[in-house]
């Protein structure tokens, strides 16, 4: 017998517009993922909707027609989420990003990621950037 | 997606945000609460997150924005209400610090 797991993916164009389709897909997701403490749920998807942002924000380049792809995976031990988008690389450092202070308008996306799941990893592989966030169920 | 209601009290005004608070739709709620915050000048502007699904680091970029301009024009801004993924992501960023959740809209406008 097989594992259970649950399995969904889209790939969309980069845009703004493209966070409706993200939330749709998760909430496609979660009756399949069984159950969940709300605390881990409401972390991944706030994780999900943090580096969706970031990509539609930092991955435009010059070209209008750049797209991404999310992948959702889950089995009985681990919530995975893992997006590849083919924009130019981040010029970042995950190692170093901090919570922007109190009185701040922006930077707190990537933060507010790393702090919501238990993982959050950046490769580059070929021309695409490949984003992994995971979240441990127990 | 998300539709802001403004409902006029003695002595402030509720936004109320329904649906989600991202990126997509941060620029225009931050443009009509500053317009609610210039229209009543000084006064006390409760943001009710009953009905707000989702909030993002765009939205609390809003909200740090709007509270801004609430305490420059001489009043405040406060929140209420906020569902368990808003209150997880003010404690996440600290943001419950200086928009320190009521809960309630009674209570946002007494405090």
């Amino acid at each position: 017998m097989t594992e259970d797991t649950a399995y969904r993916r889209l790939e969309t164009a980069v845009a703004p517009a493209s966070l409706e389709a993200v939330f749709e897909l998760l909430a496609q997701w979660w009756p399949e993922v069984g159950e969940v403490p709300a605390e881990t749920r409401f972390g991944f998807e706030t994780a999900v909707i943090e580096i969706a942002g970031n990509i539609v924000e930092h991955s435009r380049g010059d070209a209008d027609d750049r797209r991404f792809a999310l992948e959702l995976f889950a089995d009985s031990a681990v919530l995975r989420a893992t997006f590849r988008d083919d924009g130019d690389p981040p010029l970042l450092d995950l190692e170093t990003v901090r919570m922007a202070d109190e009185d701040e308008v922006s930077g707190r996306g990537l933060a507010l990621a790393s702090a919501s799941v238990d993982d959050v990893a950046l490769d580059r592989d070929g021309d695409r950037n490949v984003w992994t966030l995971e979240s441990r169920r127990t | 997606m998300l539709q802001v209601d403004i409902d006029t009290r003695d002595g402030g005004t509720v936004v109320i945000p329904r649906g989600r608070l991202t990126m997509v739709s941060a620029k225009s709620f931050r443009e009509t609460v500053t317009a609610e915050i210039d229209r009543g000048s000084g006064e006390i502007v409760v943001v009710d997150l009953s009905q707000t699904e989702f909030v993002d680091s765009s939205g609390l970029g809003a909200l740090v924005a709007c509270l801004k301009t609430a305490r420059q024009s001489g009043g405040d801004l406060r929140l209420a209400a906020p569902s368990e993924q808003v209150t997880m992501v003010l404690g996440l960023t600290n943001l419950d610090r200086v928009l320190r959740p009521r809960p309630s809209v009674d209570e946002a406008f007494r405090d």
